[in-house]
């Protein structure tokens, strides 16, 4: 009877540690893939060309872009992001600000700054949002307009920005980020080059803790002088240059990042916009773009390029990066979820298969399967359930084949672009590629784990992200 | 299950010794970046001080004692300041270095990026044997980015084949740039006819006719009103749309009507142009049309409608305070909401 029982236990362990390992390996299969895909990308595309000669080239033919500045309680920075914004290199572009009934003086710091004056201005109530209390123009400048609202949302915030806004392109940006003065244009270039097909553009977002920042401008690149700040480089390197690039490359990009992307109007407008009270609206949207472009048999292009750079602030704290990653998880869930129709549905061709497929793989069952992986695997070993090589398979799955796709992001970062202005910040990027795996990733894990059990319990709460601002003042 | 584990601990290792030649090369190109950067400084204050004193084989001099290469990026960064005389005697001097044969090296074996920029400055030198590299270019580069550079270019030394010809190198993806419009716009006026003959090509994409109707609009003023008017009933809305926004440019006797018949269209795109040229050409015999347009299902079109009425001046504005004040519509609405456009009172 003990000996059957045993049996079944043995059995049961070994199924399951299939499944986790199974999980792992193909979660690991399709980073490597990534790499590879990501890797020919990058040696095909053109190197970039100085900002001077991007203005020379088309800097008669660039399309007016609204740039859409959701903000709620960003009184610290925001006189200083709209300057910055308001210096970008394009040619025809708006600043529409957008005050999501902020409960601090965000707005008063806007009228106060640029002595903004209320403004009656005609537009297409074409998405649904909060009221809007008022529009502001600048006697001090055309290009800002700000739109001051009731609380609604990011995703509403962006609504508004998009009904008022006039230009055929928007850019959405946070509040709180700094784009790189060449940004607008290099990201309009494939608007530029296909104007037919290409109806969203993303591109890399940075970390700029540690580097000088001086007048709403990144002055000198420097890492972040703490670990938390710096593992978040490794992973935002991991996340755009790997994977964003490889999907984009197929035309099977799933993410448009929400603080750095440019969409067409009409085509967001035809999707209904930004879906208000979503945790993952960025996702959302080009997931509904994607759906829409497909159903209507038309030609697309939803394009990540690596060069316009937005810099942000990474958290710096456990709690606020836990809030952030469980934040994350739930708005991954909560698309993959309203939108699973569109799962291995040939109808939806490789979005169907290869994104969603991905999202299923990374987002749903990876870091359920990791976390229980590092609780049941080690157990099983030391209750002499498990042989030994299971547990070194799920080590090397966790481990060393984690420490070999972020060095290989490095590598991919270093050998076609060379952001890094010091060997000494590769050196260091190195060390935290390796590090990161030991215990940040596991963090990471438990924190997403926790992301889908507040999904599973319908939690729909932002929490709070505190800022120190990138000029370096304190809130 | 070991192949995993010898798997990940070769990729690992594997990954980790890349990395470390990486920042190895990394620490050699920091040493030779400095020297560059010292190359560069060199050049510029060179063309500083040509400006200044017109000194061409001081100039010449300084360009010959750093590589070509850093002396054409960090040269044409610095012409790109540069207007008349002054920007030509630099570019003699340049042309008298030798840079043309390095640049058309460049148009050559380059990458995209460098064949492109190789493109520009060929045209900028003129040197004599730039239009035949850049035809080259033009005719066999891999690239259509490249090979629409070197049509403008060529464009801009008055080599530029026949468009025809020019549209067919480009290739068919090509033919979906923007880029394209600022071609036609460089087109020189003798040659105008082409861009009329490719602008009514059914065959060829709408976006290109749009943007060859457009370059002919701005350039080529009231003599193509008439081929404007052929067009404005085409059947590609984009054509239509652009011919219709050309003819408010230029006029036509016919105005009235083709106007009038192109605010009916299926197309939003037209109807709008439509409206938008009406307002431009101030023809309040159109009041009637437009104020029917201010009931349309897209807002664009409501919008160019009522705009076109606010232009015709007080008859506009009168018949736009009758339709504000009447029943809640979308044209009351939109009526309104244009009324009330400026500084809050």
């Amino acid at each position: 009877m003990i000996a059957d029982w045993s049996h079944e236990v043995v059995l049961a362990a070994t199924i399951l540690s299939w499944f986790i390992i199974g999980a792992g390996l193909a979660q690991t299969t399709i980073y490597l893939l990534q790499l590879v895909v990501a890797g020919y990308a990058l040696s095909k595309r053109p190197p970039v060309a100085r900002s001077a000669l991007l203005w020379q080239r088309y800097g008669d033919v660039a399309p007016p872009i609204a740039l859409l500045v959701p903000a709620y309680n960003e009184a610290l920075n925001i006189v200083e992001s709209v300057h910055s914004m308001l210096a970008l290199e394009y040619p025809n572009f708006e600043v529409v600000v957008i005050n999501d009934g902020s409960k601090d003086d965000t707005l008063l710091r806007l009228i106060e700054a640029f002595r903004l004056v209320k403004f009656h201005r005609p537009y297409e109530e074409a998405l649904a949002h909060q009221p809007i209390r008022g529009l502001y123009s600048s006697p001090m400048t055309e290009r800002l307009f700000v739109v001051d609202k009731e609380n609604g949302g990011k995703a509403d915030a962006q609504n508004a920005g998009i009904n008022v806004c006039r230009a055929p392109l928007f850019c959405v940006i946070d509040g709180d980020s700094i784009l790189e003065p060449d940004a607008l244009m290099r990201a309009a270039q494939p608007f530029i080059d296909d104007p037919e097909r290409t109806i969203a553009v993303g591109g890399t977002i940075r970390i700029a803790n540690g580097s000088r920042i001086e007048a709403g401008r990144v002055r000198e690149i420097h890492l972040p002088r703490r670990l938390l700040p710096l593992f978040q480089v490794v992973e935002y390197l991991r996340a755009f240059l790997m994977a964003r690039l490889a999907w984009s490359s197929i035309n099977t990009l799933m993410l448009v990042s929400g603080a750095f992307g440019m969409f067409r109007r009409a085509e967001v407008v035809a999707v209904g916009g930004f879906t208000k009270g979503s945790m993952g609206e960025d996702l959302d949207l080009v997931i509904k773009l994607h759906r829409h472009m497909r159903d209507n048999k038309r030609k697309y292009r939803i394009q990540f390029i690596p060069e316009p750079v937005c810099w942000t602030e990474a958290p710096e704290t456990l709690s606020v990066l836990a809030r952030q990653r469980s934040r994350w998880q739930r708005g991954a869930l909560e698309c993959f979820f309203r939108y699973r129709s569109m799962l291995f549905n040939p109808r939806y061709g490789r979005v169907g298969f290869l994104g969603f497929g991905h999202i299923f793989i990374v987002d749903v069952l990876g870091p359920v399967a990791e976390v229980l992986g590092y609780i049941l695997i080690p157990a099983f070993w030391l209750l002499g359930i498990l042989s030994a090589e299971y547990l070194l398979a799920f080590t090397a799955l966790i481990f060393t084949y984690g420490v070999c796709v972020s060095v290989c992001s490095l590598i991919l970062e270093e050998a076609e672009l060379q952001r890094f202005p010091r060997a000494r910040d590769l050196a260091v990027l190195t060390a935290a590629a390796v590090i990161e795996n030991f215990g940040y990733r596991q963090l990471n894990n438990f924190w997403r784990v926790k992301g889908c059990w507040q999904f599973l319990r319908g939690n729909q709460g932002w929490g709070e992200m505190t800022r120190t601002g990138l000029g370096g003042a304190k809130k | 299950m070991w192949y995993i584990w010898d798997l990940s601990i070769l990729l690992s290792a594997l990954s980790l010794v890349i990395m470390l030649f990486l920042i190895a090369r990394r620490v050699l190109q920091e040493r030779r970046g400095r020297a560059t950067a010292d190359q560069r400084r060199q050049i510029l204050t060179a063309l500083i001080a040509f400006t200044e004193n017109r000194d061409r084989e001081a100039l010449k001099t300084t360009v010959l004692g750093v590589p070509a290469g850093i002396a054409i990026d960090a040269g044409f960064e610095f012409i790109a300041l540069l207007r008349g005389e002054e920007r030509d005697d630099v570019l003699v001097a340049f042309n008298e270095c030798g840079l043309p044969a390095r640049i058309g090296r460049q148009l050559r074996k380059g990458n995209v990026a460098e064949r492109i920029h190789a493109a520009e400055m060929l045209a900028a030198l003129a040197s004599d044997d730039a239009s035949a590299s850049l035809l080259a270019a033009l005719a066999q580069d891999r690239s259509r980015e490249v090979r629409i550079a070197a049509a403008i270019a060529l464009c801009d030394l008055g080599s530029l084949p026949l468009l025809g010809t020019a549209l067919d190198f480009i290739g068919v993806a090509g033919q979906r740039s923007r880029r394209l419009i600022e071609l036609f716009r460089r087109f020189p006026r003798s040659r105008f006819n082409e861009l009329a003959v490719h602008a009514s090509r059914v065959d060829a994409s709408p976006l290109i006719r749009a943007a060859a109707i457009d370059a002919l609009a701005r350039a080529g003023g009231f003599g193509f009103a008439d081929f404007f008017a052929g067009l404005a009933g085409d059947a590609a809305p984009e054509v239509a749309a652009a011919a219709l926004r050309a003819l408010g440019l230029t006029g036509h006797a016919q105005a009235l009507a083709i106007l009038k018949r192109a605010m009916e269209n299926d197309d939003w795109d037209v109807r709008a142009a439509a409206a938008e040229s009406a307002g431009r050409l101030g023809l309040p015999e159109l009041a009637a049309p437009l104020s029917t347009l201010m009931d349309d299902e897209v807002w664009t079109v409501r919008y160019a409608a009522a705009n076109a009425l606010r232009s015709f001046g007080q008859p506009g504005e009168r018949l736009l305070r009758e339709i504000a004040s009447a029943e809640v519509s979308r044209s009351q609405r939109t009526a309104s909401l244009i009324l009330a456009e400026g500084p809050a009172l």
